[in-house]
């Protein structure tokens, strides 16, 4: 647990990249709230909070006395979700870092094709 | 989300008289320092004043070449009082807050100590009689020795030497929990205190049988009833000592 | 869900020495919560009050909805575990062990075997003659074995090594799971601390400063960093906790920002990071001088 973020969202969004990478797939249980906050370290509660954010937004369904399940569908909307954030997180700050070094927009795009190739 | 939390044994504390009896048994889980090395050490007393002895029958030739009662007038055996005082210092000052760090209320501290002190006192007394008993059926192990009920109690009846023996032990332990306690709350300052006011008291009383003229009095009381009611008059100083003790404890702090 | 301890204007004074100030909180049943503080500012005297061992001069004070003191159907309830805790003389481990049952009903010896074997703490020696690190062991395992519902621990790894410690925390959270209860650290080792923590009270001096959850707490400040005009521009007029710079590069602590500051300080080119609950915790407890406005 870094110090970056607050760490229910660290939590959030470690299952968050799990279910994006096929690790929890659909219809899969998600750890217990108390085995999460064992393995990070962490107060349950703070463990609880992490995956309640997930389950408001749907991507995690509860089943009553059994555990928390990864809900149809989670893994394409937050592919979508990814998608729509995609450029303001990373193309953005590409970009500004490109202009700030006097790359042209070519230049740029060559080396995006480039990566894209890869 | 509300999450209900089930505790386990969400009851009461168990009755008053269990309460006590943990106590009692919390001053007896370490039984070797109070129950065992005492008899060790009035072993050790009593080998080394008959070996003094026989030495002294040796040289005289013969027990009969002795005073009937040279023996008697020894006082080995009363260093259990002096154990019985400290004892009951160490319970009302390390034991007390062990207990108070084991939840343990005061109240039910002092009345566990306190049959924990009175069934001490019950295991020496009856343990010194039955000592005493071999003495007297020995004929004071075959040399006329006295240890176990020296002095007045030599020829006295076993019970009475029990209830001797009890109450004087009692007397003692009680006599250490009151000065505890007041050193528990006060420190030296509270010891200092308890032993100039019982001396105050020793002298007021003996200022008060001098202006009274009553020092015959007190003779012929002393003289006409048995050693038992004699020692009975400890018990008032015992029972006053011991409320002396809870009253100071009731205020007492693991760190004071 | 109920508190499980309420306090309203505890004071206790010693002569001259206030040590606990007028202190006022409520606290749920349920969950691990911290009370930090530096030392000596008045925590283990909180403790001691709300478990019955030693006599406020003023206030009210409620656990369980009962007042503690000299109150057994409270206090068997409790189990208090601190640093200082005295010992009969002579008594070992092993005598610790055997009569904690007597006084904790809802002891696990099978849990407390298994903890023993753990911190490998030795059983068969004079208490006074333990380490300040076993004598730590032995009151952890007292603490975590007594599955007490409100159990306190008072600086419980005093002499502790990291090792010990981590396993201290990971024990707390394994039977925390399984035996849900009310369990109150203080120390003043926050950071290590702080991920375990819901609930956050901090005491400096005798007075409660903070009492927050920890993650909005955590949340209460951020520390910017950038070229030092850019800084000090951003920072004006806002609440600075702290400041530092160094040639052309300046970072500022700033509290209570907002997601529309956060944008505005991205878009100034600042880069913001979280602060840490120790930071934060010593900057309210006085820990630093207040930094001077900057005349930039």
């Amino acid at each position: 647990m870094d110090d970056g973020r607050p760490i229910f969202l660290q939590i959030a969004e470690g299952l968050e990249s799990q279910i994006l990478d096929g690790s929890l797939p659909v219809d899969s249980q998600v750890p217990s709230i108390n085995a999460l906050a064992q393995f990070h370290r962490i107060n349950p509660a703070t463990a609880l909070k992490g995956v309640n954010l997930l389950v408001d937004v749907g991507l995690l369904v509860k089943r009553r006395g059994i555990g928390m399940f990864v809900a149809e569908g989670a893994r394409e909307t937050l592919l979508a979700q990814r998608r729509a954030e995609f450029q303001k997180l990373y193309v953005a700050p590409l970009v500004q870092q490109a202009k700030a070094l006097g790359l042209s927009t070519q230049e740029v795009q060559d080396m995006t094709s480039k990566e894209m190739d890869r | 989300m509300t999450a209900t939390i089930e505790l386990p044994g969400a009851a009461t504390a168990p009755a008053p008289t269990r309460r006590a009896w943990n106590v009692v048994r919390m001053h007896v889980s370490n039984p070797f320092p109070t129950l065992v090395v005492p008899w060790l050490i009035t072993a050790v007393i009593f080998g080394l004043t008959l070996a003094i002895e026989l030495m002294v029958v040796r040289a005289a030739g013969g027990v009969d070449n002795l005073e009937p009662d040279a023996f008697q007038y020894n006082g080995g055996i009363t260093w259990i009082a002096v154990f019985m005082l400290v004892t009951a210092v160490q319970a009302m000052n390390l034991t007390f807050r062990f207990a108070l760090g084991f939840s343990v209320t005061r109240r039910d501290f002092y009345l566990g100590s306190s049959v924990y002190f009175v069934l001490l006192a019950l295991f020496y007394s009856t343990g010194i009689t039955v000592m005493a008993g071999v003495e007297q059926a020995t004929d004071g192990w075959g040399i006329g020795a006295a240890f176990f009920a020296p002095w007045g109690l030599v020829s006295q009846p076993l019970p009475v030497i029990w209830a001797a023996c009890l109450m004087a032990l009692l007397l003692f332990f009680f006599l250490g929990v009151a000065a505890s306690t007041l050193w528990v709350r006060w420190k030296a300052y509270g010891l200092y205190a308890f032993f100039v006011a019982a001396a105050v008291l020793v002298v007021g009383v003996a200022w008060g049988i001098t202006a009274t003229n009553s020092w015959g009095a007190l003779g012929d009381y002393l003289v006409s009833h048995s050693l038992l009611v004699i020692a009975a008059w400890s018990l008032p100083v015992t029972l006053a000592c011991a409320g002396i003790g809870y009253l100071f404890l009731r205020r007492a702090t693991p760190r004071a | 869900m109920t508190a499980i301890i309420e306090v309203e204007g505890l004071t206790k004074r010693f002569g001259k020495v206030t040590a606990v100030d007028d202190v006022s909180f409520s606290l749920d049943e349920g969950g691990i919560h911290g009370l930090l503080g530096r030392n000596g500012a008045g925590k283990t005297t909180v403790m001691q009050l709300l478990t019955g061992q030693d006599f406020a001069t003023r206030g009210a004070l409620r656990v369980f909805g009962e007042s503690p003191v000299e109150n057994a159907h409270v206090l068997s309830r409790v189990c208090f575990i601190k640093e200082s805790q005295a010992y009969p003389d002579g008594f070992k481990a092993k005598h610790v062990l055997k009569s904690a049952p007597w006084f904790f009903h809802n002891w696990d010896q099978s849990f407390a075997e298994r903890l023993v074997a753990d911190f490998g703490a030795p059983l068969d020696r004079p208490m006074k003659k333990l380490s300040r690190g076993q004598r730590s062991a032995i009151g952890v395992i007292v603490g975590l074995a007594s599955r007490a519902e409100l159990t306190f621990f008072d600086e419980p790894y005093a002499g502790l090594d990291a090792v010990a410690r981590h396993r201290f925390y990971d024990h707390l959270l394994a039977d925390y799971a399984e035996h849900p209860r009310t369990i109150v650290l203080s120390t003043h080792l926050i950071d290590e601390a702080a991920n375990l923590l819901q609930r956050v009270l901090v005491i400096d001096d005798g007075k409660l400063v903070i009492d927050a959850d920890a993650d909005e707490l955590r949340a209460s400040a951020t520390t910017l960093a950038g070229k030092a005009s850019d800084v000090n521009a951003f920072a004006a007029g806002r609440d600075v906790l702290d400041r530092s710079q160094l040639g052309g590069l300046a970072t500022v602590t700033v509290a209570g920002l907002t997601h529309s500051d956060r944008a505005a300080a991205a878009s100034a080119g600042l880069e913001a990071s979280a602060v840490s609950l120790q930071e934060l915790i010593v900057r309210r407890t006085g820990g630093a001088p207040a930094p001077q406005e900057d005349v930039a």
